[in-house]
């Protein structure tokens, strides 16, 4: 399988032998050895998930890497971390996967399936539109991030709340929603300015960055 | 990359260099929008908006500012995030420190904050807790000093500075020539001249925060505007490009 390790840490580099990687569009930065870059049509999906993208608009575009040799990935100075999944569903915005390999299978998920209206407002709020990407098996991911990200964990008794600028993915049995403090004065221009938050519930991990876009 | 719990989170430390949690327990005073994420049972109300924090006014004390921050009340672990900006927390005992109002991120209620009268500075009194974020790493120099006014952040216990304009800025004919047609000088020729005794605290950069969020302030606003307001705002903007 391929191997993923941090060179710095806005550098990622990839060991392949005669294996294949998916990476974002143009994050490749240097290769050693036979590798072959290619468009990846399915982007690790089947052909149905490619047909739900292109309708929800779903903007997760890949490149495939085939071959035996070193890559070297990184994009635009964001920092880049690595995510190991044991059969758990990472949900996250496609804007920030950077490489995963034939281990883990991608899809897009509908966000009014989780939280039903609640979704819905959701994906408005944290504008990332009303789809998201999913990554789903065991093995490594690698994810950018602006700032270093943190995460947190969620268990039944401690949910936790996130300003949807800051959101990156979330992982495990979640259950998402809306959380307001809208009151009259939010209606008036005295609101706090944090008067929607994302409230996680259920058991998994939350990833964060200090950098709010 | 650390995973946290609410039981392993620093408390009231710095996550990583970006990013601070901060154990509420009663109230504190945060910038507008810096809230990353919370554990616990918090409510974010504006200054000054209810009862409660009739008394939180009592600490607050800058009516000009008063629009930027909020009161986290309840009990709970608070993440705060600046854009990638640098974080540090200063503790005060019976001390002053004064900060630029952009920078400071949040206090606890028992210092008070009141208008520094060199305009966009804030100074607390008292004990507690600040947090101020920067861009880059904070310096810390001893008076006399004199520093860039864009990399100023604050100053503590030291006599209020004053402008210092470099004197052969002042006499030079050919600058003063400069500047009325609008041409750049050195731009270093106005500085912040520090006396007596204190600490004066820089940032390792000459820019501004990161990512301003006076902008993004703006921007939210313009949604608001009519048709006409927008037309009269565009051709403001761009007698300002012009003229720059």
């Amino acid at each position: 399988m391929p191997t993923y390790s941090i060179v710095n840490e806005k550098l990622l580099q990839i060991d392949l032998a005669s294996e294949e990687v998916l990476a974002k569009k143009g994050a490749m930065i240097a290769y050693k050895g036979a590798v072959n870059f290619q468009g990846a049509l399915l982007s690790g999906g089947r052909l149905s998930e490619v047909a739900m993208r292109q309708v929800a608009g779903e903007g997760l575009k890949l490149m495939k890497a085939k071959g035996t040799g070193e890559v070297l990935y990184a994009h635009h100075g964001l920092l880049v971390n690595l995510l190991k999944l044991t059969g758990e569903r990472l949900y996250i915005e496609s804007d920030y996967v950077l490489a995963f390999d034939a281990r883990l299978r991608s899809g897009t998920e509908f966000l009014g399936n989780q939280g039903g209206v609640g979704g819905l407002v959701r994906g408005a709020m944290a504008g990332q539109g009303l789809f998201t990407t999913t990554l789903e098996g065991h093995g490594e991911c690698a994810v950018l991030s602006s700032g270093d990200m943190i995460e947190l964990t969620v268990d039944p008794n401690k949910p936790v709340f996130v300003d949807p600028q800051a959101y990156v993915a979330h992982k495990g049995n979640l259950s998402t929603s809306i959380h307001t403090d809208v009151s009259w004065k939010t209606f008036v221009g005295q609101g706090s300015g944090e008067s929607f938050q994302f409230k996680f519930v259920g058991t998994g991990s939350v990833y964060i960055q200090a950098d709010e876009r | 990359m650390q995973t946290y719990t609410p039981d392993n989170l620093p408390k009231d430390d710095n996550i990583n260099p970006y990013a601070f949690c901060v154990q509420v327990v009663k109230d504190f005073i945060i910038r507008k929008g810096k809230m990353i994420a919370y554990y616990g049972n918090l409510r974010f109300e504006s200054v000054g908006s209810n009862v409660i924090d009739m008394m939180i006014s009592q600490s607050f004390n800058a009516p000009s500012y008063g629009g930027d921050y909020i009161v986290a009340t309840g009990r709970g672990q608070l993440i705060l995030g600046d854009r990638g900006n640098h974080i540090n927390s200063y503790d005060l005992e019976d001390a002053n420190m004064t900060l630029r109002e952009s920078n400071l991120l949040g206090f606890e209620p028992t210092l008070t904050c009141e208008e520094c009268v060199i305009p966009g500075y804030l100074t607390l009194l008292g004990t507690g807790k600040i947090l101020a974020s920067s861009n880059g790493m904070v310096h810390f120099m001893e008076p006399p000093v004199r520093v860039d006014p864009e990399a100023l952040l604050g100053w503590a216990d030291c006599p209020t500075p004053s402008y210092h304009h470099d004197y052969a800025y002042v006499k030079d004919v050919m600058s003063l020539v400069a500047t009325v047609v609008g041409l750049k000088t050195s731009g270093e020729e106005k500085q912040i001249n520090f006396s007596g005794t204190g600490t004066v605290l820089i940032q390792s950069s000459e820019s501004n925060l990161k990512g301003r969020s006076d902008l993004q302030s703006i921007i939210a606003q313009v949604s608001g505007l009519h048709q006409n307001d927008l037309q009269a705002l565009s051709n403001n903007i761009t007698q300002r490009l012009r003229n720059d």
